[in-house]
């Protein structure tokens, strides 16, 4: 096998979501700023720009020629154009535009709001006839949308693959795209919190966000300077723990579940070293030096402490620090639903990095009641 | 409508977008119906049926010349027109005639119609009565009037039409009298342009230019999209078959085999010379057509040649090309891939073979299946069921020699040359190498060999036990030696082959492997052993295949002095092949790695500390016996009820792909290749791995050439677990059952190494040739006509030929019956279920009644004792000119001599005695016995003063005459088994009494 030239080896070792998760949560914080203190960073960094054309500009040419240099591949072309994988390229650059096209929108807005005017939606009062106006447009586009779906499955055959045979499971097994986050989930926690109890708080959190969001501003029109911890707070949810995990799942997920490079062959005889620890071992057997207790409650203390510092007191120093304008606006019950719901949003990025830099696999770990957290 | 400037947008301009983008949708689900219509399998029947035009088109035109120069048609055609021209000038007597029976026809419609009406009205009231009379109704009277009124109205229409009928006959056969002259012509005209009719008739169908109008409309219209649901030319062809089934793991689903839909010339000899996919089947008297053997209704494609037969296309019926080239072109042509979740895809055509197996596996030899039987028959060769369990070869021997007394045999020197090389003592041994292979050829690896080698040695000769061996009496003579092994037999399982001869892989040539290549026996053994093991190869091992060929000492002598003092048996290259010391620090990784497999490194180390070097050299040597599985081949003490180390192959050819340990050699990932990989180079998927000496693979090197490796790979892709249905197993009959098991005996001791049998064999012939010109002082064209007189019989036949009892008691037993022959059929200790297995293998082969046969009465003996004597003489047939009659030898050279009259008696069935004499080259193509009594001139054939010149009496006079002489000598000794030869040498071998002849004649 030849080598890999370095730029390729490069984004290869990047691209390990041990790297690259970090980083991209690093510069999250930078470009959407929950707080006022971090959006007057963004400001400095100018990163408010990339909401520009000529930002816009420079995320197009970016993502293309990252997907153009990777197409000169073998291995990336081979992922990337499997008709299975095609529409989630196509989400890359969709989800981008969409991003970038309600930014600009909103920091126009925000500008014209700083000048003291009103933003753009305001003045676009003119009435809007449903006949022909939008009905007859919305039926134009369906069929449009007809037509590419048509030709979409004429050009590039269904994804169907060829007939199963139930002895061969196929390797890497994979959910529907949509379900990648999810499974990418069960590799840090136990089904019944992945598969379970998450998606059914997120459920709950998705029907209690007009409940929770008592921000007058921003209602009708682009705005990020006025609602810069729900947009941020949204731009983590659906960025990060959603289209990112699919991106992840999709492109760098191989056989046997191993991540592999975007110019990585996926070798189903590639063997990644994977002994974890519990959080219980790691503190009786590394701090203490000493063997595990018996007794499952004095064995797991520590993992219950954690937990219940992470859920019980971590909020009230938050209230009292980061979030004290927060809890002022929300009061008392809202404040804690929604610190609750962000707190076990964020379990799973540390989950991750627990796993990633510390090798550490439950945090409470009863596998004799199939417990693990 | 509202005012126009109330609108967003312009709705001209919406009604433009909305009329292009109509347009286009309309476009593109035209665009979709194609795509789905577009099949490749229609473009092949499209391009078949213009084939099928041409065919038939130059079929009819040459049917047409034919009849045109066909004279009785061209005479039919003057004469129907004379017959036509008779026919129209009578045609006013035809209008009177045809208009009387159509007013007579007319009538009697009209009353066949009323009986119906009668007929029907008579079952209701016949109904209606019953009913009544049921329920004693009140109506009863009347609706027995009215079944009664009916019953009589019925009888009496039935009368009438009746007479109507008749009169309509008689009508009508006056007016085909007429027209019969005619009639009659045209039939045999039909009758001699049948042929033509139909080629027309067919031509019609599918040809569009022959074509009426509507149907060439019809023809048009009825594969348009859409439209083609209903009826169309061109439509999926298939064949289910109920009783053979597709595994789909978990599930069992009868085949449907599509393939037909694209080969439509399969079953046609017409097309055999057109491309892929139209072309005819090879071979098609024994598959395919509906005649042979493997109908395709029965049997369908895929059962045999693998492959999905409900695929369509190419690539979904899962095609397999035969060579990279192809597959490169097929890539091209239908952008074929492999199909991956298939179990079964198609077996590439030069492994085609292998699909014989799932039906044939019970038959050692199955006919016509030349590269598959080559596959079975290195496999019993090369032995591979002793490591890898193999269900057809379930209790077979082992192949290699037994060990438990190799310390006579040979010296620990030897031993580890031997072991260590074995191609370089002789090049063609089928023991193969374990050492020297790619991966255990590095310098660290060769060290460890030479202590591995030496510990298998070691432990080998420890265990081994003594055998006495008593002196050579009298000095061998190494000439005489030679010409002894040309010609006792010893060629029918040897060769004596001193330099490698590039031979192709045959059937024949592994008959002549049986035994080892006899060269460098100087270098490997002692001349006493030699002679020990020739005198009773069965003292050594009950169940050796070696056969006691009843030498007398000074035979022995002479042959063991040839194999071990002449220029055949010095090996002093290997000889000299230096040995490494010992280096104990070796042996002493070898004792820990083995024992650290069931104890700690501390214990290993202890208990190797308590261990003299012997003793490590004993330990680890039987350890690596173990690890590399010696003990399959050989006999080896302390391993007598071991596992077998290999892989079990019995459905290695339904192993799943991903089982498969490519390692990192890049080759396709098909079982075929895989296969044929490993077969070629056991040892390369260990390349580039780190493995501990243990870990490594450790099937060893039989050097096997490609063709060879060829014909495993076909028998392992056979090695199925497909189960076809019961009545698609060949060996189901009880007959079938005993030749199954009968050609496993005569397999397993090499019996077509010296007969033919079953058609095949008698791999010795060439060496007797050889003989006859070395040391008989023949001409090559002399030694070519008698080479078969002195080979062993052909056993054709031997079934109606031998009484069952005789057989059994010449296989425990052989005596002479051919004195002229120098071959010897030796002893070969077979146990009673093996002859058994034999006598009934030759009953049923010849599909004779088992186990006795017909007898003749002492009467009917005495009887025709005067008529069949004269027959004998010499004024008629002569019998005694050529055969033997117990002491009297007929005069003449040896080779032309036939076998002794007085052992017929008791070895010949009567009835094939008379068969024999009716036409012996019926029974035996190409024997020297004349044919006296030929079917041409039988009446003419026997002389006309004996038994009033009836042949068919004659022959069962000479018949019992023959019979008697045997039962002459009967009176005169107790046995009537051949002992009268001259001088039998008695020598008590092995505890059994054994005879040996010395022969007249040389």
């Amino acid at each position: 096998m030849e080598e890999l030239s370095w730029p390729k080896h490069l984004i290869n070792v990047l691209s390990n979501p041990k790297y690259l998760f970090p980083l991209l949560l690093g510069l999250f914080v930078f470009i959407f700023p929950p707080t006022d203190r971090l959006h007057r960073i963004h400001l400095r960094l100018r990163l408010d720009r990339l909401w520009t054309n000529a930002g816009g500009v420079f995320l197009l040419v970016l993502f293309l020629s990252f997907f153009l240099f990777g197409l000169t591949d073998p291995n990336f072309r081979l992922i990337v154009t499997k008709a299975d994988n095609v529409p989630i390229v196509g989400l890359i650059f969709l989800v981008t535009f969409f991003l970038w096209f309600s930014m600009k929108q909103a920091l126009e807005n925000d500008r014209r709001m700083a000048d003291g005017k009103k933003p753009i939606e305001a003045d676009d009062k003119d009435p809007v006839l449903v006949w022909p106006d939008l009905v007859y447009g919305e039926f134009i586009a369906m069929i449009v949308c007809t037509i590419l779906l048509i030709v979409w499955s004429i050009v590039l055959t269904a994804p169907l693959e060829q007939p199963a045979n139930p002895a061969v499971s196929p390797n890497p097994s994979k959910a529907p795209w949509y379900f990648l986050g999810l499974q990418e989930m069960l590799v840090y926690f136990d089904p019944w919190i992945a598969g379970v109890v998450f998606p059914t708080v997120i459920i709950i959190g998705i029907m209690a966000i007009p409940y929770l969001d008592n921000n007058k501003k921003g209602c009708g029109y682009y705005s990020f300077a006025d609602r810069k911890m729900a947009v941020s707070v949204f731009m983590f949810f659906w960025l990060v723990l959603w289209i990112f995990l699919i991106v992840v799942g999709t492109f760098l997920r191989g056989p046997n579940w191993n991540f592999f490079g975007p110019f990585e062959v996926w070798k189903i005889s590639k063997l990644e070293a994977l002994t974890n620890v519990n959080l219980s071992e790691l503190i009786y057997m590394k701090l203490l030096n000493r063997r595990l207790p018996d007794n499952i409650l004095v064995r797991e203390m520590g993992g219950f402490l954690v937990i219940l510092g992470y859920f019980g007191v971590l909020p009230l120093i938050l209230m009292k620090t980061l979030f004290r304008k927060l809890h002022q606006d929300l009061g008392n019950v809202r404040f804690s639903f929604f610190t609750i719901m962000l707190l076990m949003s964020f379990s799973l990025p540390i989950k991750m990095m627990l796993r990633w830099f510390f090798n550490i696999k439950y945090i409470v770990a009863i596998p004799e009641y199939f417990f693990n957290i | 409508m509202s005012e126009p400037q109330e609108r967003y947008y312009n709705i001209a301009k919406l009604n433009k977008v909305f009329a292009i983008s109509s347009l286009v949708l309309l476009g593109t689900i035209g665009w979709m119906l194609l795509d789905d219509y577009a099949r490749r399998w229609k473009g092949y029947q499209r391009e078949f049926r213009s084939y099928e035009v041409e065919k038939t088109r130059v079929k009819f035109d040459k049917e047409k010349n034919l009849l045109k120069d066909q004279e009785r048609y061209q005479e039919l055609l003057v004469e129907r027109e004379a017959a036509q021209a008779a026919y129209d000038a009578n045609s006013a007597g035809l209008v009177d005639l045809r208009t009387e029976l159509e007013a007579v026809q007319g009538e009697n419609d009209l009353l066949v119609q009323q009986y119906r009406f009668t007929k029907a009205e008579l079952d209701a009231a016949k109904y209606q009565y019953e009913e009544a009379k049921n329920h004693n109704s009140s109506n009863l009277d009347r609706a027995e009037e009215a079944f009664d009124v009916l019953q009589a109205q019925e009888k009496q229409q039935k009368l009438a039409v009746e007479v109507s009928d008749q009169e309509v006959q008689q009508k009508r056969d006056a007016f085909d009298a007429l027209g019969v002259h005619l009639k009659e012509i045209e039939r045999e005209q039909g009758r001699l342009a049948q042929e033509k009719t139909l080629l027309e008739n067919k031509l019609e169908k599918i040809d569009q230019h022959a074509m009426t109008l509507p149907n060439l409309v019809a023809d048009l219209v009825r594969d348009l999209p859409l439209i083609d649901m209903a009826s169309p030319n061109y439509k999926i062809r298939q064949v289910v078959l109920k009783d053979l089934k597709d595994d789909l793991n978990f599930m069992q689903v009868p085949k449907v085999e599509r393939c037909i839909t694209c080969h439509l010339g399969i079953d046609n000899l017409d097309y055999k010379d057109l491309p892929q996919p139209f072309r005819t089947h090879s071979n098609l008297e024994q598959y395919v057509d509906n005649d042979s053997p493997h109908p395709l209704e029965d049997f369908g494609c895929t059962s045999c040649h693998g492959g999905r037969g409900r695929g369509t296309d190419f690539v979904t019926a899962a095609h397999t090309p035969s060579s990279d080239e192809q597959k490169k072109e097929w890539e091209e042509q239908y952008n074929w891939e492999a199909f991956h979740h298939w179990d079964t895809p198609m077996v590439p055509l030069q492994y085609t073979e292998s699909g014989c197996f799932k039906c044939h596996s019970g038959e050692t030899v199955i006919a016509g299946a030349e590269n598959l039987n080559l596959g079975l028959q290195l496999i019993e060769r090369a032995g591979c069921y002793t490591c890898h369990e193999i269900e057809k070869y379930k209790g077979w021997m082992q192949p290699g020699p037994n060990l438990k007394a190799i310390g006579t045999k040979v010296t620990p020197e030897w031993a580890r040359r031997w072991i260590a090389d074995p191609h370089s003592f002789r090049h063609n041994t089928w023991m193969p190498a374990f050492w020297g292979q790619s991966n255990n050829s590095d310098p660290n690896s060769q060290a460890r060999a030479d202590q591995e080698v030496r510990s298998i040695a070691h432990y080998l000769f420890a265990a081994s036990k003594e055998i006495e061996l008593t002196d050579i009496p009298v000095p061998g003579d190494p000439v005489r030696g030679e010409e002894l092994v040309a010609s006792v037999g010893c060629f029918g399982c040897h060769k004596i082959e001193p330099d490698p001869v590039v031979t192709p892989a045959t059937r024949q040539n592994l008959q002549r492997e049986q035994g080892p290549n006899l060269i460098g026996l100087g270098s490997k053994t002692s001349a006493t052993w030699v002679f020990n093991w020739l005198k009773d190869p069965h003292r050594f091992r009950a169940d050796t295949r070696m056969p006691n060929l009843r030498l007398t000492d000074q035979e022995a002598a002479d042959i063991a002095a040839y194999l071990t003092q002449s220029d055949i048996s010095k090996r002093d290259d290997f000889d000299r092949k230096p040995l490494a010391p010992i280096d104990e620090a070796i042996v002493d990784t070898l004792v820990t790695e083995f024992l650290t497999r069931t104890m700690t490194r501390a214990q290993a180390d202890e208990q190797r500390a308590g261990m003299a070097l012997d003793d490590k050299l004993e330990y680890a040597g039987q350890k690596l016996i173990a690890h590399y599985g010696c003990f399959s081949c050989h006999a080896i003490e302390g391993f007598d009820d071991m596992k077998p180390i290999g892989t079990a192959l019995t459905q290695e050819g339904s192993k799943s792909i991903h089982n498969l340990d490519f390692g990192f050699i890049h080759i396709d990932h098909s079982r075929q290749a895989w296969f044929k990989q490993k077969l070629k180079e056991p040892r390369i998927f260990d390349e580039n791995r780190v493995k501990t000496p243990g870990e490594k693979l450790r099937m060893p090197n039989f050097n096997f050439t490609d063709e060879e490796a060829d014909a495993l790979v076909t028998v392992l892709l056979g090695f199925t677990k497909a189960k076809p249905g019961h009545l698609k197993l060949t060996g189901a009959s009880v007959e079938e059952q005993y030749i199954q098991e009968g050609q496993r005996v005569v397999r397993q001791f090499n019996c077509q190494g010296c007969h033919e049998l079953e058609g095949e064999g008698g791999a010795i012939q060439p060496k007797v040739f050889d003989w006859l010109v070395k040391y008989q002082d023949k001409e090559e064209n002399e030694a070519d006509a008698v080479f078969k007189s002195f080979s062993p019989p052909n056993l054709i036949g031997e079934g109606k030929k031998v009484h069952a009892q005789w057989l059994f008691d010449f296989l425990h037993a052989p005596s002479t019956i051919r004195p002229w022959l120098k071959t010897r059929m030796p002893t070969f200790n077979f146990t009673a279920a093996q002859s058994n297995a034999l006598v009934r293998y030759f009953s049923a082969l010849d599909r004779v009644d088992f186990p006795f046969a017909e007898m003749v009465s002492d009467a009917e003996i005495a009887r025709d004792y005067e008529d069949g004597k004269k027959l004998f003489s010499e004024e008629y047939l002569a019998c005694g000119k050529c055969h033997i009659v117990g002491d009297q030898t007929p005069g003449g050279s040896a080779d032309s001599w036939a076998p002794d009259f007085t052992l017929a008696r008791d070895r010949l069935k009567p009835q094939w005695m008379i068969d024999w004499l009716m036409d012996p080259q019926a029974l035996l193509p190409g024997t020297k016995m004349p044919g006296y009594f030929e079917a041409e001139y039988f009446d003419d054939a026997g002389p006309e003063d004996i038994l009033g010149g009836d042949e068919t009496l004659q022959i069962k006079a000479l018949r019992n005459f023959i019979l008697g002489l045997g039962a002459e000598k009967g009176k005169t000794e107790s046995s009537a088994r051949s002992d009268d030869r001259p001088d039998p040498k008695q020598t008590v071998v092995g505890g059994r009494v054994s005879k040996a002849f010395t022969v007249p004649g040389d």
